[in-house]
């Protein structure tokens, strides 16, 4: 249908529309047109995506001088894949209904790994390998030897793509990852430099955050993107834990191991080469005096290892002299190490700053600031110079570097924690440092700060106004919307209480208690005769649930459950996990139905959907709360509240909400959908924690389902469940979740449609 | 008593059956029991008539045990001696239970269903009767004929029975009772030893290795339950036990399914994430790798169980699954592996397509797109119902005709007046009504008594029996045609002409026994 938002046309591939849909691109409309940045929570299956994408379009073809571009970040691979294949159908719609030719390209970017189509490499497991691999055979030196020595082995794609794949623009189109490879394959060309080559002049990028947001990579592949792009941070509920992710080291007595073999090998590289080679090494000099923009000039496939922090800052200098000649920096190298081994060896846990560490580094052993920030692009120049091809065996050598330069150049948001050993095993010397970033507004400071528009949207984005302030930036618009259902087909719980009276929590007083776990235990035995198909469970974390799991073993309740459904449990091995998640699937299928336990935070809970059958209700057992007594979070904690006035416990319950709502948000994707959301603790009912859960899940908590008994919640289960079985048709929803072009034209739709979005 | 110079395997004295004091032997082969003071046996049976042996309760006055056959029948014997009783029937009734699924296997199914099949359908069962125990063909002719045919026109039927799964909890329905001394017992029946060996392949090889040469069942059970394998939970004590191969079997079987990755892209967990963290970077707060070595006791015995319960829920699913999908799920083997191994993906794999476009469907955002059925719209609804016609015999008459003389008739009948100036006169009338009736002049000729009643019952049962069998003859052989195996060429010109052959000189006696009976 086309669609009429407030003077754009747009283009909707569907012949009905939610008003929540309508809602939501009037406010992303209002973002776009004033240039600024927005967050948008909308509840998950409401066609988020597709609104998005339908209105983005719709602006960048009637405006094309405002926005040059959509640089759409999604968090997994399936979502990416996903995303693209809603803007082919949208562009599908298009071409059908314009019937014109569409000059509008957009792309997918993935790693390496997923687009190499060179039959060695591709084979390789680990993204890492693909990377290491690829590099091998495609730096610009590695060509330059083949020049002298045919048998060189190289990549014949990247060669193909070299020669001939830069000279004709992608054609106009819509590429999906397989879709590149494909075309890789026809042509004879390198998919993944092709993708990245194509992003310059794409008019849609569909990518994941770390090319945006980790400036290692940021740096390598989104430098040249144009300033007039619109950037959407899909899922972005945890974008926070991202940014600060991605400018974290920790460093280990191996690390610092495997750094001296790498030091060692420079060394004898450098010796080797000043042998044969010494004017190669002055021309390095030679460039490095010049400054590091020019020694930077390089080919794409060389830039493997970029610079952790943000290029300008840097680039305008030239190297300082004492590490500019190869061996001075080896030896530099050398004493940074020497001092890192030394200040793992403590008996106490030891907290400082940047500036702290700084200064005491000068004192120990004369390292300048100066010559650390350097240290990174120091090192690459150095490992290009010495022709290395397998750069992933230098990865603790690169990692000791970035955070001399990350120490170096940040002198606040970042804190410096040695620990001797890991708190549960103290008798166990494990030392560790991190150098953990406690500010996500670095990383994602650039971006707010180059493109007009950033749109930060999420099913699950409570409350609200928490992320600007987290983030450090100022929306324009902040919104979110609620749910119009013609049936009420989520079901929120609260749980409080065991049938004899026994109050449940995962509170870490009760953690251990036998009722607890009993009637949390009888809570699960319960639903698995009510429920029907999939029940997915969310625990706290591993060893809570492992305990649980032993427990309830132990009580015959796992063996009574097996009664009724089959068990699965997640565990930390990732293809473990992915084969029960495809059996407990396969179970909801055939009709047996199964039990997935997995855990909040966990991989599961972050990227795999329950659709219809797959989760028909989503049981929260317990407060997912972080773990509290992490260094780092303190840390952390202490930062948030002295430079943007949140309170600890305000962060955490916000922070332990989130992956709440996120864990039930799971089970529901879609208005034809149903499931039980229960959350099994009574602190659920508090107001301070009801409060921050997303508001198309909060407005169904009646007061009546505050603190229910297990027998309680299992009536209203059975009473759910039996309405939502009724048959539902899409005309039970016509006029009132779901509209038609007249219907959403008519006056009083519209002012009903202006309640949807919730300002804040 | 002692003609029989078969194996004895036990005696026992003082059992009842009906009523009547006698010796109970169980030999090799068969169980039989005679009265006291005679030396022939009023009941035997071959262990592979029995279908399954019945206990009375323990605790119960009587102690008796029931043999049922496969014919439905069954035999009771009252174990009657006061101070031995219980053990002599525990003796008999185990020695039962390892003889009876021996036997078990010769008497199979198939048996069974032909049993059931002649009881069913009597008309068979003559057919049998004519052409096998008379010995014009062979059973297994017979058969071959008659099974395949169930299976084909039957097969829908077959195969749409469901295969029984396994429940989940079996393991739970033996939950051992303490028998009062420090000891445990387990109820094992054969359903849940089924569900055993369906789940555990490893331990149906351990049984068929060592029962019975090397353990006895109940030994080998007994192991079982004692075993480190059952209890995973548990610390393993000794490693001398049979199960620790399973165990380690087990781990070897879900390795290679974990290994084997999954096939559907969105719930691989390994190629979620597009770009990892390299080694050192981001924050490690959440749990610190715990290596093996690091773990606790108690850390790794949970670890255990969460294996465990995967594991078993996995071989459960499979169990119920795997002999109905063989077929399908090679075929689906051979396409994933296709789709998802990195370097053979020279075309999409296909599921992954399928999954992407499931995941982003709005089906109520559509118009219902469900393909419309066209209104079947005949013109001529008589065409469609008698289809092409040769055009010569096109002397139907069609409904549109029928219709079309029916009101006609009604018309005429609405319009008929009677002319009663020319009706017969009335004697003529009743003359020609007495020759109408029956044995009047015009009835003379038609036979008055239908074939069926002036033929005795019994000699047309027997030319029905006769003609099903030379039908069934006859069938057989125009099955052999087209003659394309060496087999067929025999069964032909062998002894099918002299089955024919046979079969009329059959219908000969019949004939000549039925003339010499008529004259």
């Amino acid at each position: 249908m086309k669609l009429n938002i407030d003077g754009l046309l747009v283009y909707f591939p569907y012949d009905y529309i939610y008003p929540e849909q309508y809602s939501y691109m009037l406010e992303l409309k209002r973002t776009l047109d004033a240039k600024g940045h927005g967050v948008l929570e909308m509840p998950s299956g409401t066609g988020k995506t597709i609104s998005l994408l339908s209105l983005i379009v719709a602006y960048q073809r009637a405006f094309p001088l405002e926005v040059t571009k959509l640089i759409y970040c999604s968090r997994t691979v399936p979502e990416i894949e996903k995303v693209v294949e809603e803007l082919r159908k949208l562009m599908e719609f298009y071409a059908k209904e314009t019937e014109e030719v569409n000059n509008f390209l957009a792309l997918a970017l993935s790693s390496r790994k997923n687009l190499c189509i060179h039959p060695e490499v591709s084979s390789l497991r680990f993204g890492k390998e693909v990377d290491g691999k690829c590099h091998s055979l495609t730096a610009s030196y590695v060509r330059a030897q083949r020049h002298g020595n045919p048998n060189q082995p190289v990549c014949r794609f990247y060669e193909e793509f070299d020669a001939v794949g830069r000279q004709v623009p992608l054609p106009a189109g819509v590429y999906n990852l397989d879709d590149l490879k494909d075309l890789g394959r026809r042509k004879g060309w390198c998919p993944y430099y092709l993708a990245r080559y194509s992003i310059l002049h794409a008019n849609i990028v569909v990518y994941s955050y770390h090319y945006l947001l980790d400036p290692k990579i940021a740096d390598l592949v989104s430098k040249e993107l144009a300033k007039k792009s619109v950037v959407v941070f899909d899922e972005a509920h945890n974008i926070d834990n991202v940014c600060i992710d991605s400018m974290s080291v920790n460093i280990t007595r191996r690390t610092l191991d495997r750094c001296q073999n790498n030091v060692d090998t420079l060394q004898n590289t450098i010796q080797r080469i000043k042998e044969t080679d010494a004017a190669k090494l002055r021309e390095e000099y030679r460039r490095l005096v010049e400054g590091l923009k020019e020694a930077n000039v390089a080919r794409e496939t060389d830039v493997y290892l970029a610079n952790p922090v943000l290029p300008d800052e840097i680039l305008k200098e030239a190297v300082p002299g004492s590490i500019r000649t190869a061996e001075h920096f080896v030896g530099f190298l050398r004493r940074f190490l020497e001092y890192l081994k030394s200040r793992l060896r403590v008996q106490h846990v030891v907290q400082e700053s940047a500036p702290q560490f700084l200064k005491d580094i000068f004192d120990k052993v004369c390292i300048d600031r100066k010559p650390l920030r350097f240290c990174a692009e120091r090192l690459q120049s150095l490992l290009r110079t010495l022709e290395i091809t397998d750069i992933s065996d230098f990865s603790a050598v690169t990692l000791i570097s970035n955070f001399a330069t990350l120490v170096s150049t940040y002198s606040q948001g970042f804190t410096i924690i040695i620990e001797p050993f890991e708190d549960r095993t103290p008798t166990i010397a494990n030392p560790v440092l991190h150098f953990s970033c406690m500010d996500p507004s670095i990383a994602i400071k650039p971006v707010f700060q180059r493109f007009q528009s950033v749109i930060i949207t999420s099913g699950t984005l409570s409350p609200v106004d928490i992320y600007p302030r987290i983030l450090d930036f100022r929306p324009v618009t902040m919104a979110s919307f609620t749910m119009t259902l013609a049936r009420t087909c989520l079901c929120p719980l609260i749980v409080g209480r065991g049938n004899d009276q026994v109050a449940l929590s995962s509170k870490f007083e009760t953690r251990e208690d036998f009722a607890v776990i009993r009637n949390y235990g009888n809570l699960l035995l319960e639903m698995s005769a009510v429920v029907p198909d999939g029940i997915v469970a969310f625990f706290t974390s591993y060893v809570y649930m492992e305990n649980i799991v032993a427990s309830w073993y132990e009580q015959g309740i796992l063996e009574n459950i097996q009664r009724n459904k089959l068990i699965f449990i997640e565990t930390q091995d990732a293809a473990e996990t992915s084969m029960a998640l495809e059996k407990y699937q396969e179970a909801c299928e055939n009709g047996r139905g199964a039990i997935l336990l997995s855990v909040a935070r966990g991989k599961v809970s972050e990227g795999i959907d329950f659709v219809h059958h797959f989760g028909r209700a989503v049981i929260m057992f317990g407060v997912p709360y972080v773990y509290t007594q992490s260094r780092i979070l303190k840390a952390r904690l202490e930062y948030l509240r002295d430079q943007f006035q949140i309170r600890e416990n305000d962060f955490l319950t916000f922070d332990a909400m989130r992956h709440a709502a996120q864990c039930v948000g799971r089970a529901i994707r879609g208005k034809t959908d149903y499931g039980l959301m229960i959350f099994a603790d009574k602190r659920y009912a508090r107001a301070d924690k009801r409060g921050k859960l997303p508001r198309w899940i909060q407005e169904h908590i009646n007061d009546g389902s505050l603190n229910l008994t297990v027998d309680e919640a299992v009536q209203l289960s059975k009473h759910f469940l039996r309405q939502m079985a009724q048959p539902f048709s899409q005309v039970d929803q016509l006029g009132l979740s779901l509209l038609t072009l007249e219907q959403l034209e008519s006056p009083e739709m519209l002012k009903k449609i202006a309640q949807i979005a919730h300002q804040t | 008593m002692a003609s029989l110079s078969e194996e004895v395997l036990l005696v026992v004295k003082k059992v009842r059956q009906k009523k009547q004091d006698g010796t109970l032997y169980l030999m090799a082969e068969r169980i039989a029991w005679g009265p006291e003071g005679k030396d022939r046996f009023t009941v035997s049976h071959s262990y592979s008539d029995i279908r399954c042996q019945k206990i009375s309760p323990d605790g119960k006055a009587k102690v008796q045990l029931q043999l049922v056959l496969h014919t439905g029948e069954s035999t009771t014997f009252h174990f009657a001696n006061e101070s031995t009783s219980r053990k002599d029937w525990e003796a008999a009734k185990e020695l039962l239970q390892q003889l009876l699924p021996k036997f078990k296997k010769k008497a199979n199914k198939e048996l069974e269903e032909k049993n059931k099949m002649l009881q069913e359908d009597p008309v068979l069962f003559q057919l049998y009767k004519d052409l096998v125990v008379s010995q014009v063909i062979s059973a297994e002719e017979f058969w071959a004929n008659r099974l395949g045919g169930i299976n084909n026109g039957e097969s829908a039927a077959c195969e749409n029975k469901q295969e029984v799964g396994i429940s989940g909890a079996f393991l739970a329905d033996i939950r051992p009772q303490t028998d009062g001394c420090n000891g445990l017992r387990y109820n094992l029946t054969a359903d849940i030893i089924e569900s055993i060996f369906r789940t555990y392949p490893a331990v149906k090889q351990k049984y068929k290795e060592n029962v019975p040469h090397n353990l006895t069942e109940k030994e080998f059970w007994t192991r079982f339950f004692q075993s480190h394998y059952f209890h995973r939970d548990r610390i393993s004590t000794g490693t001398q036990d049979i199960f620790s191969e399973c165990a380690r079997q087990d781990e070897k079987g879900l390795k290679s399914l974990v290994t084997q990755g999954v096939k559907n892209p969105m719930v691989d967990l390994l190629s979620l994430e597009d770009k990892t963290l390299d080694e050192g970077y981001g924050i490690s707060s959440a749990l610190p790798s715990t290596s093996h070595a690091s773990r606790t006791v108690k850390e790794s015995s949970n670890f255990a169980i969460i294996k465990r319960f995967n594991h078993h829920s996995a071989m459960v699913l499979a169990a119920g699954s795997r002999k109905r999908d063989v077929p399908a799920d090679q075929a689906s083997e051979t396409s994933s592996t296709d789709g998802n191994s990195r370097d053979s993906d020279f075309f999409q794999p296909p599921l992954k397509k399928v999954k992407l476009q499931e995941a982003i469907e709005y089906e109520d955002l559509q118009q219902e797109n469900r393909p419309k059925t066209v209104a079947l719209n005949l013109k001529k609804s008589d065409r469609y119902a008698h289809g092409p016609v040769p055009l010569q015999s096109q002397q139907y008459t069609t409904s549109q005709d029928i219709i079309n003389s029916v009101n006609y008739i009604k018309h005429e009948m609405s319009n008929y007046k009677p002319n009663l100036t020319q009706v017969l006169s009335s004697a003529a009338a009743s003359s020609a009504i007495a020759a109408l009736s029956p044995g009047g002049v015009l009835m003379q000729q038609v036979a008055q008594q239908a074939i069926n009643q002036m033929v005795p019952t019994e000699i047309q049962a027997e030319l029905k029996h006769l003609y099903v069998a030379a039908g069934e003859l006859l069938r057989h052989f125009w099955t052999c045609f087209p003659v394309n195996t060496a087999f067929l060429e025999e069964k032909l010109t062998g002894h099918l002409e002299c089955m024919l052959q046979a079969a009329y000189s059959k219908f000969h006696i019949w004939q000549t026994r039925r003339m010499m009976r008529k004259t």
